[in-house]
């Protein structure tokens, strides 16, 4: 599949990804999320620039929303083919630094 | 209105069509800070500068509908932000023509200063367009010789003829209409011709330039970085806005008499102009 360029938006991108990939999350509750796991203090502007690329691009899903200003998102099909590959490629590149470290 | 909401106004109507609702929600679950504020306020050039976001579930044809919508705004934002430049541009090289300008500007630091900045915004802006536009005409050229579309070069060629045409009727007036020859109805009128001339010079080059350029290829990278120069392009001509209308008021202080007469854009009143 073709790799979206989100430019200033790809690590937020990710980030939002791997926090739905632990299930349907709606704006307020994957800012709070990303801060836990990843301590990074996401801006809302930031947040929804994000969203509208990830949506734009098919990778998240808006449901219906639950009450007032609360709409959950969640990772579509080609969602998570995309945060896999993203995830293995990091992988693999974390795996070859640290060989690389531990022969210094 | 709440800061939240006061916020979301800079942001497009699509765009607040389809998030604001739990955009102010999420906004609001937070305390507020200033580094907040301003990447909400990042957020919304983002979101102007990308049109498409926040139609992902618009209807095709409401898609059409509203991109034909930005194009036409777009447009018709160049071609008031370049008549406004020229207007300016022209009120401020007519009055700095009179001695009485140059005794003021010697003796008052505001009208200096504020004349400095408006040259100095003036060639910023006028380098930032150069230097924006030059790659895009580059690429336009190379895609009309691969593709054989003579019909481009013809194109291009139109803000020349029209720059030629207008220095032709320019010079013809300034040689034929002699303020001491021609009564001042008919000066004013000659003048008007002239602007009248102008205006559709700018009306010309633009949609032929907009014609050729929609209708090419031009790799991503160049219009990126155009967009980076027409935003310094702006910033810059607002500061000879700007700096046009402060240079007004210290000269309006320092030399008054300036402002009496009928000497301004097209023999009307120099005040107005």
């Amino acid at each position: 599949m073709g790799v979206p360029d989100f430019g200033r938006f790809s690590d937020p991108s990710l980030l939002i990804l791997s926090s739905l990939a632990g299930g349907k999350k709606h704006g307020y509750a994957i800012l709070e999320d990303v801060e836990t796991f990843a301590h990074v203090r996401l801006g809302t502007g930031t947040l929804y620039g994000a969203i509208a690329r990830l949506e734009e691009s098919s990778l998240i899903e808006a449901l219906a929303t639950e009450e007032r200003g609360r709409r959950p998102y969640r990772l579509t099909t080609a969602g998570m083919a995309f945060l896999r590959e993203q995830l293995t490629s990091m992988e693999a590149l974390a795996t070859l630094g640290l060989r690389r470290l531990a022969t210094l | 209105m709440t800061i939240y909401k006061l916020l979301l106004l800079f942001y497009p109507r699509v765009w607040r069509a389809r998030y604001e609702e739990e955009f102010l929600v999420t906004l609001a679950s937070r305390p507020f800070s200033f580094v907040e504020g301003m990447d909400v306020l990042r957020g919304a050039l983002d979101a102007h500068l990308h049109p498409c976001l926040g139609t992902a579930t618009t209807p095709f044809a409401e898609k059409m509908r509203q991109m034909c919508s930005t194009l036409r705004c777009s447009l018709l934002t160049i071609f008031c932000a370049a008549v406004g430049f020229l207007l300016a541009g022209l009120s401020f090289q007519k009055m700095t023509d009179d001695a009485p300008f140059h005794e003021v500007a010697q003796t008052s630091g505001v009208v200096s200063l504020s004349f400095h900045l408006g040259v100095i915004g003036a060639v910023v802006a006028l380098l930032a367009v150069l230097a924006g536009s030059l790659p895009i005409a580059v690429a336009v050229i190379r895609f009309a010789h691969e593709q054989k579309r003579r019909s481009f070069f013809l194109l291009f060629a139109v803000p020349i003829l029209v720059y030629a045409f207008l220095l032709g009727v320019s010079f013809f007036l300034k040689t034929m209409a002699h303020p001491d020859l021609w009564p001042a109805r008919q000066l004013f009128l000659t003048r008007s011709l002239l602007f009248g001339i102008v205006i559709v010079a700018i009306v010309a080059s633009l949609s032929t330039a907009c014609y050729a350029v929609a209708r090419s290829e031009i790799p991503e990278k160049f219009l990126y970085f155009a967009l980076f120069v027409s935003f310094l392009a702006t910033i810059s001509m607002a500061l000879v806005e700007v700096s046009i209308l402060i240079w007004g008021l210290g000269l309006h202080d320092g030399a008054p008499q300036i402002f009496s007469g009928n000497n301004g854009l097209v023999g009307s009143s120099t005040a107005g102009t």
